[in-house]
């Protein structure tokens, strides 16, 4: 039996990508709990698409979210109760059209959450329209003649915003992927992961991903290195493209405090309101 | 007028320490035991412009300042012409000689003295209060004691500044209105320093906001008081990500609350949706001004009414609530902070920049209020959406061993996305329920305010509660004012009694919301609505004209 799935149906198409991002996490989460992080701890959320669905087909806790909000959704988690570890899925449309803003400041903040992208180029449940990352030229039922935009790289911009940590991963290869989210959700503070996910319904992708990606053999030493990783055309290399220590944002905020945990008593807080008053 | 009321006005460009020589002449009027109100009107820009303050004092409550004043203080010519006819009949004109010239008043070289020491523009609102000072009676060392607490940069040429202003005036118009001392030393505070310390008197955890006037200094004033009061507070990039980020720390388990005004309360809509939605304890805090959009940045208006009462997209339950006064403002967030967690729903508590920025001397007893209290799971296999008589279900924060699932799509009772069509219905009504357990609970509280037992009935709400009060104080008019402080739901109960009455309605409103919202919900016809919507708020002489007029 399998512990971290729920009742609900899965309903994605056969062949999707989601799946192998969905048996990735249950696999990370798994490492996780080895390691002494509990899945009690381990709060989910994700933004409206095809990706989001995997909020119910995972049973931990969370909170489903509303279209490009996730992960202010998980700041808000994080801030309240540092104790725990917050994990978005998140689209490509959702997180860099609407939520494009949550987006980059997370990075610059380094909010210590981590953000899985479901990255597919296009809005599978709204029936196959372009998004920010699909490529010049895509035909939807939007673009007809084809996307007169530049594509967003997701990478080189996390990259840009300050992320603290960044990754691209592959459903296909799965034990890698596992890698990447278990060191991802470890990182303390920013980490972005942006998986290359196949839509067998509208933007299939298999054959030319197996054919560009490539996996890293070490982690870049430098920024410098990681950006022109980032934005390398010819392949789509895949790990660890970029990775910094850097105190994350709850902890330049309040130190080691836990507003839930370490809430300051009722007659304290009076006595305190009182001098204030009075002063 | 009657004489008890004592006001003084100082105008002068932005930037020149107008604003603040209004709060500390408030202080040195607290420090005498007597009460004050004082109102600031500013523009929207950081210099130049002309900006005035207002205070007034008496012995008694005062709840409003009064736009004719007994001593103006005028740094500049147009301070000069804008509030010569702003004198009461035994006002006093205090201007700088160095500006104005000759006048009709008491000139005195305010400049030529402040030049005497470095960044003399600075020094004029010192000026000022050395001119209140000495016309008040105030001795000396009070005058001292009151510069270095008030003004701690350059303390001694700042005293030695005031010294000189105050040897000028003396001689002239030195105690030529002697103010008497009052009961006691009572603290200032603005309505948003009420409405923070409130809620953290309620039990706030975390404050959420982007900036936007009046809301502002709800912010500034958590931030600066983070650790001392236990609450954090956080700017975030947007009020989209404030909204979204109060409601994933309220599923965390934390108490908090978000603020704004029109136009980014706009832009929180989405998430209180959500919040309704999902079912999410979160307090709102909308300080309203005149509008719509941009409108007038600074200044007041009542015209968000509707807005706050119909907030969100969706049938869930909304609690709106409105302080008439400081002090309630304080107790009020701390209820509404246990109503929205008790209920799990959003809610707003609404004001206006005249409320959100006056400062008022306050009697708050902080230890009448009390921290939320929530149905908590006690066991058993954990239901996010557990269907319940009163639609509310137990809450149950992680990390916990039970699955914990809030879900923005309908949704079964693990909080596991639904579409089916008895599902759909069942949560539909169980959050419908929680409409109604509201209003039974608030039928137990106490929801309405009423001031006077015999006259007219007026009905009015929020800030404009105080310039009806006053104007009712300054002509001895007897009525009676009713003032509804919760509109969502509107104690209809409560206001039904009032049907049958000569209703007179106030708001600073040009469409008169507040009106057709009584006409709507409980049947009031007024027989005249007596509106403002110039962005000041009423003076309470005018005021009290006007509601004789159509007494």
């Amino acid at each position: 039996m399998d512990d971290l799935a729920t009742y609900a149906e899965n309903t994605w198409c056969l062949g999707c990508g989601n799946f192998g991002i969905l048996g990735a996490f249950k696999k990370a989460v798994r490492i996780l709990e080895e390691k002494g992080t509990g899945r009690e701890k381990i709060m989910i959320s994700a933004g409206i698409g095809c990706h989001g669905k995997i909020f119910d087909y995972l049973k931990l806790s969370g909170l489903y979210s509303i279209h490009g909000r996730s992960m202010a959704t998980i700041q808000g988690m994080k801030i309240a109760n540092p104790d725990l570890k917050v994990v978005a899925f998140a689209g490509d449309g959702d997180a860099f059209g609407e939520g494009i803003a949550h987006m980059i400041f997370a990075a610059k903040r380094n909010a210590d959450i981590t953000i899985i992208l479901h990255d597919n180029g296009v809005y599978g449940l709204t029936t196959g329209q372009f998004t920010p990352t699909s490529e010049k030229g895509f035909k939807g039922p939007s673009t007809p003649k084809g996307s007169i935009e530049e594509p967003l790289n997701p990478l080189a911009l996390m990259l840009e915003a300050k992320a603290t940590f960044v990754a691209r991963g592959y459903p296909v290869k799965l034990d890698h992927l596992v890698d990447i989210m278990v060191q991802a959700v470890e990182h303390q503070g920013f980490s972005f992961v942006d998986v290359l996910q196949p839509c067998v319904s509208f933007n299939n992708t298999y054959k030319r991903y197996n054919a560009l990606v490539e996996i890293l053999d070490h982690v870049p030493d430098s920024y410098q290195e990681a950006i022109s990783i980032a934005k390398r055309q010819d392949k789509l290399p895949l790990g660890i493209i970029y990775k910094e220590e850097k105190l994350p944002y709850h902890k330049a905020l309040y130190g080691d405090w836990n507003p839930v945990t370490k809430r300051m008593s009722k007659e304290e807080r009076i006595k305190r309101i009182e001098a204030l008053l009075s002063r | 007028m009657k004489e008890e009321v004592f006001t003084f006005i100082v105008g002068g460009k932005a930037g020149e320490g107008v604003r603040k020589a209004g709060s500390v002449t408030a202080r040195l009027f607290a420090s005498m035991g007597r009460q004050v109100f004082n109102m600031d009107d500013y523009g929207s820009l950081i210099k130049g412009g002309h900006n005035f303050s207002v205070v007034s004092t008496a012995k008694r409550k005062i709840t409003s300042h009064y736009i004719n004043a007994d001593l103006v203080v005028a740094p500049d010519k147009r301070s000069y012409d804008i509030h010569k006819g702003h004198l009461s009949e035994r006002g006093i004109m205090v201007y700088n000689y160095d500006t104005v010239g000759e006048a009709e008043g008491v000139g005195v070289p305010l400049t030529t003295e402040a030049k005497k020491y470095p960044k003399p523009d600075l020094r004029i609102g010192v000026g000022a209060v050395a001119t209140v000072a000495a016309v008040i009676g105030s001795d000396k060392e009070a005058l001292r004691n009151l510069i270095k607490s008030e003004y701690p940069r350059d303390i001694e040429n700042n005293i030695a500044y005031a010294m000189t202003i105050y040897d000028i005036v003396y001689p002239k118009i030195g105690n030529k209105f002697q103010l008497q001392r009052g009961d006691k030393e009572r603290p200032i505070v603005t309505g948003n320093e009420a409405i923070a310390l409130g809620a953290a008197a309620g039990g706030l955890d975390i404050y959420y906001a982007y900036p936007m006037t009046p809301s502002s200094s709800i912010l500034h004033y958590l931030a600066a008081h983070d650790k001392e009061l236990g609450v954090t507070a956080v700017h975030p990039e947007n009020e989209i990500a404030v909204m979204n980020m109060a409601i994933g720390s309220a599923f965390a388990g934390a108490k908090t609350m978000v603020g704004s005004s029109g136009g980014g309360f706009a832009l929180m809509q989405e998430a209180f949706s959500l919040a309704g939605m999902v079912e999410a304890p979160l307090l709102c805090y909308l300080g309203s001004r005149p509008g719509p959009s941009t409108g007038v940045p600074t200044h007041t208006a009542q015209g968000d009414l509707n807005f706050a009462l119909h907030q969100g997209h969706g049938e869930f339950a909304r609690i709106v609530a409105s302080p008439g006064s400081m002090e309630e403002a304080f107790y009020l967030t701390a209820e509404m902070l246990d109503l929205v967690w008790r209920f799990q729903t959003p809610g707003i508590i609404l004001t206006d920049k005249h409320m959100a920025e006056s400062r008022v001397t306050v009697d708050i007893d902080a230890k009448k209020t009390r921290w939320p209290e929530t149905a908590t799971h006690s066991g058993g296999e954990y239901k996010r959406y557990l269907d319940t008589e009163n639609g509310v279900s137990p809450l149950l924060f992680p990390p916990s061993k039970e699955l914990i699932k809030w879900d923005s799509y309908e949704h079964d009772e693990m909080g596991v996305t639904t579409e089916d069509p008895s599902m759909i219905a069942k949560m539909q009504e169980k959050r419908n329920r929680k409409k109604k357990a509201v209003a039974d609970y608030l039928t137990n509280m106490h929801t309405v305010n009423v001031y006077g037992n015999t006259g007219p009935v007026i009905l009015t709400y929020g800030s404009t509660t105080m310039s009806v009060l006053e104007a009712l104080r300054c002509r001895e008019i007897e009525a009676m004012v009713v003032q509804p402080v919760y509109l969502e739901p509107l104690p209809v109960w409560e206001l039904e009694k009032y049907k049958e009455n000569s209703v007179i309605v106030v708001e600073l409103s040009c469409a008169g919301q507040f009106a057709s919202l009584l006409a709507e919900k409980v049947g009031i016809q007024p027989k005249a609505v007596i509106k403002k919507y110039d962005g000041r708020p009423f003076d309470p002489v005018e005021l009290a004209s006007r509601i004789k007029e159509v007494v």
